[in-house]
């Protein structure tokens, strides 16, 4: 190959929509909040303490198991099930799933400023990458009218 | 998890989603290496269309071995529709395109790729940056292999004409 040839990476949020539209059910939600990248993340994947209180059905999350960007948690709802996570956690990225749940978030710094970020998840069909299809955007925007409170 | 792809599109296709991410892991740089010098300003829209028509097919994907060529043939047509779609006016394009090698090309790539039109650039990234043969170029193209033959072969002069002036 000669010269230099133009390439581009895609950001998390564009890695969300991408892996979102592969599974039947799962909505986007999105929004531009106004606090800087670093500041949303913080609250974003920190798994045992904000997270809970950002996305509603979690009531608290531990970690077992960190290998690299890999972990393992275990997560137990606000009505007392328990589910062992499986997934992905990096800077402006957190992919989990259980048998039964799948929780994506992901955020970008803006280019206008504020920070770009979005959810995706809920209930799994059972032994498919497909979502139930209730209720799903109605609880990403939950999570994200909690983030948006949490930063003022 | 095994990182090989073949296994992580039979591990998606059966409906794990953390091998889904670590598949896209994989197909982004290959993606965006098709698709970026050929939608050019639009490079990041037509990467992430061309995996969004992906994912939103991997369940249809028989042959897992298949994979590459099946993702760069969606990545070649993603990238002409998105580049076509956010034409802007084009600086005196070039008609044809430069040979291998040419020191022109080495020299910006990007300047060249600038003057072409989204299926020429296509023509060039499969023959410079995938390796294709003009054949395998025009069926993935669906265009006949003497248009192909023709755009990329007749061009040596015009293009130094243009480059040039």
């Amino acid at each position: 190959m000669s010269g230099n040839w133009p390439n581009v990476d895609l950001d998390p949020v564009r890695r969300l929509r991408v892996l979102a539209a592969g599974i039947p059910g799962a909505t986007v939600t999105e929004r531009v909040l106004p606090a800087p990248f670093e500041r949303v993340w913080a609250l974003l994947s920190d798994l045992e303490g904000q997270f809970g209180r950002i996305q509603p059905d979690m009531h608290r999350v531990t970690i077992t198991q960190v290998d690299g960007d890999r972990l393992q948690a275990l997560a137990r709802s606000r009505f007392g099930m328990r589910a062992r996570l499986d997934g992905v956690l990096r800077p402006g990225w957190c992919w989990l799933q259980s048998r039964f749940l799948l929780i994506g978030m992901a955020a970008s710094p803006e280019p206008g400023g504020g920070t770009r970020v979005a959810f995706t998840g809920g209930v799994r069909v059972p032994g498919r990458a497909a979502l139930v299809p209730i209720g799903v955007g109605r609880a990403g925007r939950r999570a994200m009218n909690r983030l948006a409170d949490r930063l003022h | 998890m095994s990182d090989d792809p073949v296994g992580l599109v039979r591990a998606a296709q059966a409906g794990d989603t953390i091998a889904m991410n670590s598949l896209l892991d994989h197909l982004v740089p290959y993606t965006s290496r098709i698709c970026a010098p050929i939608a050019l300003h639009s490079g990041a829209d037509a990467t992430q269309e061309a995996l969004v028509a992906v994912f939103r097919a991997l369940h249809t994907l028989r042959e897992p071995q298949a994979l590459y060529g099946w993702v760069r043939s969606i990545a070649v047509r993603e990238a002409v529709r998105i580049a076509r779609r956010d034409s802007r006016s084009t600086p005196a394009e070039l008609t044809e395109l430069p040979a291998p090698g040419d020191p022109q090309l080495a020299a910006d790539i990007r300047d060249v790729l600038g003057r072409l039109s989204p299926e020429h650039r296509a023509i060039l990234v499969l023959r410079d940056v995938e390796g294709l043969d003009e054949k395998a170029a025009a069926d993935l193209l669906g265009v006949p292999e003497g248009t192909v033959k023709s755009r990329l072969h007749r061009a040596r002069d015009s293009f130094r004409k243009a480059w040039t002036s």
